[in-house]
């Protein structure tokens, strides 16, 4: 098999991508290769933006273009209450259903001593500061309820209860095992409105 | 539940070997190392997606061969087939339902009832707590989606509890404490959800082994089954009773690093007329104590799933004496699908045999219909 370089070497970038196997990489490089110029510089500059723009908001840790995130900025939002997800990409799963006017707080993962991540590998000093200095009244967790999540939401209630603020997470509508990532957005809206209180 | 046809490819002994099946009786028969059981080995693994004896995939592999694939077909009310591919190079298993690929192979367990009777059930009532827990789980698992999502749970949260147990007594830090307190309390969520479970099963299970029993060995023999550590508590009170327990072994906890309190170190007795069967059972009635545990076993899932399981013996006829084996013909009778295997066919010519049981025999790996 002999194949032009640059194409073998796109084909091969290309599949490294998540859910993009072989045969669809090859099907991108040659249609990119067929492309006008105009589409493919312009598809570079996004992806270059896409990367050099995008930073981490200091005060929920979303995605942002400036130091603060367009929802943290938004005086319109709920600003008593704050969503706690795992994952920045959760942050897209919840706004998408349109059902929660709050701000947000990304937590950066979920405590699993048998990967190493403890408390201290999480934003939740972060958290316990905004919740001391600002007017929060409500912390709903929306964190995948598997064992991790489970184990997490736990310890964050314990923390939370005692500074005055209502802490509720989201209904258990997820199907099992189901990440946010990948439930419809009926489901989460739902289970953002049906919460508990814990 | 019938399976109606199984196909093997270098699974084991069987480069390529595709059978039609009897609804009701199926003896297999066949010298040892033939092949036979390999056969009962497949239609497990297509009903678990694994293996019975807890042997890892590649070794089911026939040796000269890159991947074994098993293809079955089962007819209920509706038809399925499920596919199992194994591939040595990636040393991974696809596992296919109705030709769609089957993500998470938990999803299939119960959906495909099974019951295996093995040589290997004497474990059940003579081995350790752990042999019977399998066994118990194994049923409730079958029976119940929900209570296999809280055994991986639970078993998920001793794992990582553990490893943090481990880090505490490693690094003596006090600050890890707060977080072995989150851990605790999913423990205990978990873990009390598992012992309601068992509780409610064994209450039940309870009729089901008394009828069978009564089948294999009428008599005035009574068996009994009790989960020990629980057994008598309110249902409520079982919270409770499990984090007190937690308290009370805290330090030894954390002294050993391991997870001391719970349902993974339950056990479950079992007695013939309130004698505890392990310490005083004879040999026969340990045996007849095994095969009325998994009868019960297939009607209790009958009955629960409203879907005949399908009945797998393994070798089980050739060391019980006629009139048990006369009996457990009979029983058989009330069963539906099974599959029988047996070294030699003719000494069991007390079997009933209908027109409809098929007999195959299997020898070095190739099956022919008698
Ligand atoms: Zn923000």
């Amino acid at each position: 098999m002999q194949i032009v370089e640059p194409l073998q070497v796109a084909i091969d970038e290309l599949s490294k991508l998540p859910s993009i196997g072989r045969k669809t990489a090859q099907r991108l490089a040659l249609h990119i290769l067929k492309s006008d110029e105009e589409v493919v510089e312009s598809l570079v500059k996004v992806l270059h933006e896409l990367k050099s723009k995008i930073r981490i908001c200091s005060v929920c840790y979303n995605y942002s273009i400036d130091d603060n995130c367009d929802i943290c900025n938004n005086q319109k939002r709920d600003r008593s209450f704050i969503c706690v997800v795992e994952e920045a990409s959760d942050i897209i799963s919840i706004e998408r259903t349109n059902e929660y006017q709050g701000l947000y707080h990304v937590l950066g993962g979920v405590l699993s001593p048998l990967s190493g991540k403890g408390t201290e590998s999480l934003k939740i000093k972060e958290l316990i500061q905004r919740l001391e200095s600002d007017e929060i009244k409500e912390v709903l967790l929306a964190i995948n309820p598997d064992t991790e999540g489970e184990a997490t939401s736990l310890y964050l209630a314990k923390l939370i209860k005692p500074l005055g603020v209502k802490v509720s997470r989201i209904a258990r509508g997820l199907p099992i095992g189901g990440d946010l990532e990948f439930a419809d957005d009926a489901t989460i809206g739902r289970a953002v409105i049906g919460r508990s209180y814990l | 539940m019938i399976l109606e046809r199984l196909a093997l490819s270098n699974f084991r002994l069987h480069k390529n070997t595709e059978l039609n099946f009897s609804e009701n009786l199926n003896y297999i028969v066949g010298g040892n190392g033939q092949g036979k059981t390999t056969i009962l080995e497949a239609m497990y693994f297509l009903c678990t997606t694994r293996s019975l004896n807890q042997a890892s995939d590649n070794e089911a592999l026939n040796f000269d061969e890159r991947f074994f694939e098993i293809t079955g077909a089962f007819r209920d009310t509706v038809k399925n087939k499920i596919r199992i591919y194994y591939d040595l190079d990636t040393n991974k298993k696809s596992v296919f339902l109705n030709d769609k690929q089957v993500n998470r192979a938990s999803t299939l367990i119960g959906k495909f009832p099974v019951v295996t009777l093995t040589q290997s059930d004497h474990s059940i009532t003579l081995g350790a707590p752990a042999d019977r827990r399998k066994f118990v789980d194994s049923v409730i698992s079958q029976s119940s989606e929900t209570y296999l999502k809280i055994l991986l749970d639970y078993n998920r949260t001793l794992r990582q509890r553990s490893s943090l147990l481990s880090q505490i007594k490693e690094s003596n830090n006090r600050y890890l404490l707060s977080q072995l307190e989150a851990w605790t309390e999913t423990l205990i969520n978990s873990g009390s959800e598992i012992v309601k479970h068992r509780i409610k099963f064994i209450k039940t299970f309870q009729e089901y082994i008394e009828n069978s029993y009564q089948r294999v060995m009428e008599g005035k023999e009574k068996p009994s089954v009790y989960y020990s550590f629980y057994g008598e508590l309110d249902e409520n009170m079982i919270d409770e009773k499990f984090r007190d327990e937690l308290k009370e072994r805290y330090n030894d906890e954390l002294r050993r690093a391991t997870n001391l309190v719970g349902p993974h170190r339950d056990d479950f007795i079992f007695t013939i007329n309130e004698h505890e069967i392990r310490k005083f059972g004879s040999q026969g009635q340990h045996k007849t104590f095994q095969i009325a545990l998994r009868f019960g076993e297939f009607f209790y899932l009958k009955n629960v799933r409203s879907i005949v399981p399908i009945f797998l013996m393994d070798d089980v006829f050739g060391e019980l004496d006629t009139n048990r084996s006369r009996k457990i013909s009979e029983y058989l009778n009330d069963i539906g699908q099974a599959f029988i295997t047996m070294t030699d066919f003719t000494n069991f010519k007390h079997l009933q045999k209908t027109e409809n049981d098929l007999v195959l025999n299997v020898n070095n790996g190739k099956a022919a219909y008698a």
